[in-house]
């Protein structure tokens, strides 16, 4: 017969095995990647705040939230798979992580404060997000850099053990104060308890709600670059993209490329179309976004949604200097390019459709003309 | 020093000279009819040839109408492989014939190869490379692309050749020579000045073609007739299926001494650029794309043509009246309207720009497209673009085979035209070899062919 605590050290082993199993089956299928990461409330609760809207995916995290109030971090214990590979990869020893700050907290009620003003600031630091992004940093070198932080996780695990998933995980502290707060209704703590823990939740959404506000008044003014279509507008993307890489994972034509020029948006999905576009027939980045920064839209409706708008810089254009040029005007899968003829009929110019136009850079990636390109996808101006 | 001359003296001399002249002239005329028995001059101007009488075969009016009488048809020719058209793609198609061994005549309308590359002044061979796993790659080989090497020979023929570049521009009088060049080597047959007007059928079977021409209406007995008449007049007259479509028609004209203007000044009155490049430093080539119109009606052929060299010299004379360009002139507007595409093949297979795109592979593919700018992959053209559904004896080459209406931006143009004309020729020639119809004939022996004459296949 097995004892309690060896029963439960058993089925801890099973679960975590499990957990692992299934949080790479789905992650290294496409379609699926977006359900494992979905299962964290940190993520959930980040991006409603920030979106302020409720899909089918951000439903998957409340049972994990209940289920933490009930059974504190239940979730580290038996499923977390970055938690579990720490412990794998590190060397048993004793651990001061007690004299660390609860720096997760800090982390968790700053990104809550944010993501009331549209900026959950520290929602890439999910470690479902950081396990998916490993993944998929396998599967697509692109996305290698965001991959980076898992194994740098483990390596500071390594070092440092037990720091992150006790004192920095922001998941991890998300299922402390639940169980604070379940422990409190039971023992209610000393006022002077209760009057910090509300001094210090107030400063760090403050403090959150400052940062966001910095942001969006900072490089929130700036036109954003292209991203995928449905996402967020300015600068939330930035904030609720937790650079998991589902997006540049699934994208078929491989448009979706990271970031690498921007502080905020550091390896946030960018669109490059250099020899391919986005696709009329394909949705897939928003159907496995799991923090709600793309959105989850339905093919009719992401074929209308802007991502740019295509100019024409008419100096190189071929056709406009008199060339036997067509080939924006013919790839456009929403023949939003027409042919103007000039006065004298001696030259066409193509001409982009506002309305018509979603900024799908199927022109950009057959312009012929080279070194650079004479129709281009540009962002649109803020609305 | 003593510069007096007796008058005796000046008659002496005067006299001696005179009859001097009088000798030396009648000498040299008697060495010229030693040498050249035939009569010159006058003579030979006014000499007549014995009159052949013109086979007359007048229609005549009936009740109003006119009607044409049945006529017997003199033969000129019986030929294995008869290519109709002498563009690129008939060139292309009668050096692959001729070059496989069987009897080739090829006929022209006009008194020169090239079609619109030279007689319509295109002049820039677009689409000889691809792009493939990101390097690129030349499509354009055989025929098409020993043309253009033979252009290296010579200064001042081809320009943008050099390895490493794409889309060649070539010299139209250089080009016109080495096509009659390479013809010429190749044991083809030739006739120029010949319009074909008809077809000689057996049943749903080409026999032959009839043509026009200053020496009246011929034909000609073919096994294999190619038809590479960009308008697929063959085809047509064959009743073969066939699509008809609308296309912007223009013309082309050259502007000479363009290194002697001041493209500074003329910039600054708003002329961009006086046009594309030429082998030649001092000419320009300038588009004009013209508008929309059938270019199987004669009247509106007609009325282009007039419109075109208006605006065209109007055009000329505004650069010549403007600072910097005085020195330009209007070298040429080109002999033949630039009709972009009339009617195309209804064939076994037709090809579309999706699959193009994509790179769609064909099990029959004789050739590969390439793409304008060098920046996507090259597209395979399967055999069943160049055959009609039902008529047999005849393949189409060039503009006018089976594409989807997209792909014809692509297929028309000088270097996919010199590629399925290049297959059309090589096919023919087997089909002639092994006697069977175009639609039988065994797809490897064209292609090993194919291949041996330089061809890619992908």
């Amino acid at each position: 017969m097995l004892s309690g605590a060896k029963l439960r050290s058993l089925l801890r082993q099973i679960g975590r095995w499990l957990s692992l199993a299934v949080a790479t089956a789905l992650g290294l299928s496409p379609m699926m990647s977006v359900w494992f990461p979905s299962l964290s409330p940190y993520v959930a609760l980040g991006g409603l705040l920030a979106v302020k809207t409720a899909s089918a995916v951000t439903l998957v995290g409340v049972p994990v939230l209940v289920l933490a109030a009930i059974w504190p971090r239940w979730f580290c214990r038996y499923a977390c798979p970055t938690g579990f590979l720490q412990e794998l990869l590190s060397p048993r020893r004793a651990a001061a992580w007690r004299r660390w700050p609860p720096v997760g907290k800090w982390l968790l009620v700053i990104t809550v404060g944010g993501a009331a003003l549209g900026y959950p600031i520290f929602l890439w630091m999910d470690p479902l997000a950081i396990f998916n992004s490993f993944l998929n940093a396998w599967r697509k070198p692109v996305a290698i850099a965001a991959g980076l932080m898992l194994p740098g996780v483990v390596l500071f695990n390594f070092f440092l053990p037990h720091v992150w998933c006790q004192r920095i995980c922001p998941l991890g502290a998300l299922q402390e104060l639940l169980a604070l707060l379940r422990r409190h209704k039971r023992t209610p703590l000393p006022i002077p308890h209760q009057q910090r823990l509300a001094r210090r939740a107030f400063i760090g959404m403050c403090a959150g709600a400052a940062g966001a506000a910095v942001v969006e008044k900072t490089v929130g003014r700036r036109v954003p670059p292209l991203r995928p279509p449905g996402a967020l507008l300015g600068e939330a993307f930035t904030g609720v993209c937790v650079r998991c890489g589902n997006c540049g994972q699934v994208c078929p034509s491989h448009v979706i490329r990271q970031d690498w020029h921007s502080v905020t948006g550091f390896l946030a999905p960018v669109l490059r179309y250099e020899g391919d576009y986005c696709r009329e027939n394909c949705h897939r980045c928003g159907q496995v976004c799991p923090s709600g920064a793309i959105a989850r839209l339905p093919l009719a409706e992401k074929r209308q949604r802007l991502i740019g708008v295509a100019k024409v810089n008419l100096d190189i254009c071929a056709m406009a200097n008199g060339q036997e040029c067509t080939a924006c005007v013919r790839a456009c899968p929403y023949e939003a390019i027409v042919m103007v003829e000039s006065a004298d009929g001696f030259s066409s110019q193509p001409r982009v459709v506002r309305g018509k136009c979603n900024g799908c850079g199927a022109c950009e990636a057959v312009c012929p003309v080279w070194p650079k390109v004479a129709i281009r996808v540009y962002p649109t101006q803020r609305t | 020093m003593n510069h007096h001359i007796s008058r005796r003296e000046l008659i002496r001399i005067l006299s001696a000279a005179g009859l001097g002249t009088a000798f030396a002239t009648r000498t040299v005329a008697d060495e010229l009819d030693a040498k050249n028995p035939t009569p010159t001059g006058w003579d030979a101007v006014r000499k007549q040839i014995p009159v052949k009488p013109r086979d007359r075969h007048p229609a005549s009016l009936v009740d109003g109408k006119v009607i044409q009488p049945e006529r017997l048809l003199p033969v000129v020719a019986e030929t294995d492989v008869l290519v109709v058209g002498g563009g690129p793609a008939g060139f292309a198609a009668a050096v692959a014939a001729a070059r496989a061994g069987v009897k080739t005549t090829i006929v022209e309308r006009y008194g020169h190869f090239g079609g619109l590359w030279t007689g319509g002044i295109v002049l820039v061979v677009i689409s000889t490379h691809a792009k493939e796993n990101g390097q690129k790659i030349k499509v354009l080989r055989g025929i098409g692309d020993e043309l253009l090497q033979r252009h290296t020979k010579v200064s001042g023929a081809i320009i943008n050749h050099e390895e490493g570049k794409h889309n060649p521009t070539t010299d139209p009088e250089a080009t016109k020579f080495f096509m009659d060049e390479m013809i010429a080597e190749s044991g083809a047959n030739v006739l120029l000045h010949c319009w074909a007007t008809d077809v000689v059928m057996d049943g749903n079977t080409i026999r032959g073609v009839v043509f026009e021409s200053k020496s009246g209406r011929q034909a000609i007995l073919a096994k294999v007739v190619v038809d590479a008449t960009g308008d697929g007049d063959i085809f047509a007259a064959a009743g073969a299926e066939f699509e008809q479509r609308l296309h912007a028609i223009g013309m082309v004209h050259r502007l000479g001494n363009v290194d002697r203007a001041d493209m500074n000044k003329l910039k600054a009155a708003g002329f961009k650029s006086l046009g594309s490049v030429e082998p030649l430093a001092s000419v320009k080539w300038v588009n004009l794309r013209g508008p929309m119109a059938d270019g199987l009606d004669v009247k509106e052929l007609t009325r282009l043509e007039m419109e075109h060299r208006r605006s065209i010299w109007k055009r000329v004379q505004q650069l010549r009246n403007t600072p910097g360009g005085e020195n330009i002139f209007l070298l040429q507007t080109a002999p033949q309207l630039g009709v972009r595409i009339t009617r195309t093949l209804a064939g076994v297979r037709q090809l579309t720009y999706a699959e193009s795109r994509a790179g769609k592979k064909f099990d029959d593919v004789i050739g590969v497209g390439g793409a304008q700018g060098a920046n996507h992959v090259g597209w395979p053209i399967p055999y069943g673009a160049l055959l009609p559904k039902k008529l047999d004896g005849l393949l189409a080459a060039g503009r006018c085979v089976c594409v989807d209406d997209k792909l014809i931006e692509d297929i028309r143009l000088i270097a996919p035209c010199l590629t399925t004309g290049h297959a059309a020729g090589a096919a023919a020639a087997v089909a002639a070899q092994s006697n069977c119809r175009p639609r039988d004939v065994e797809i490897a022996k064209v292609q090993k062919l194919l291949k041996e004459q330089g061809a890619y296949l992908g």
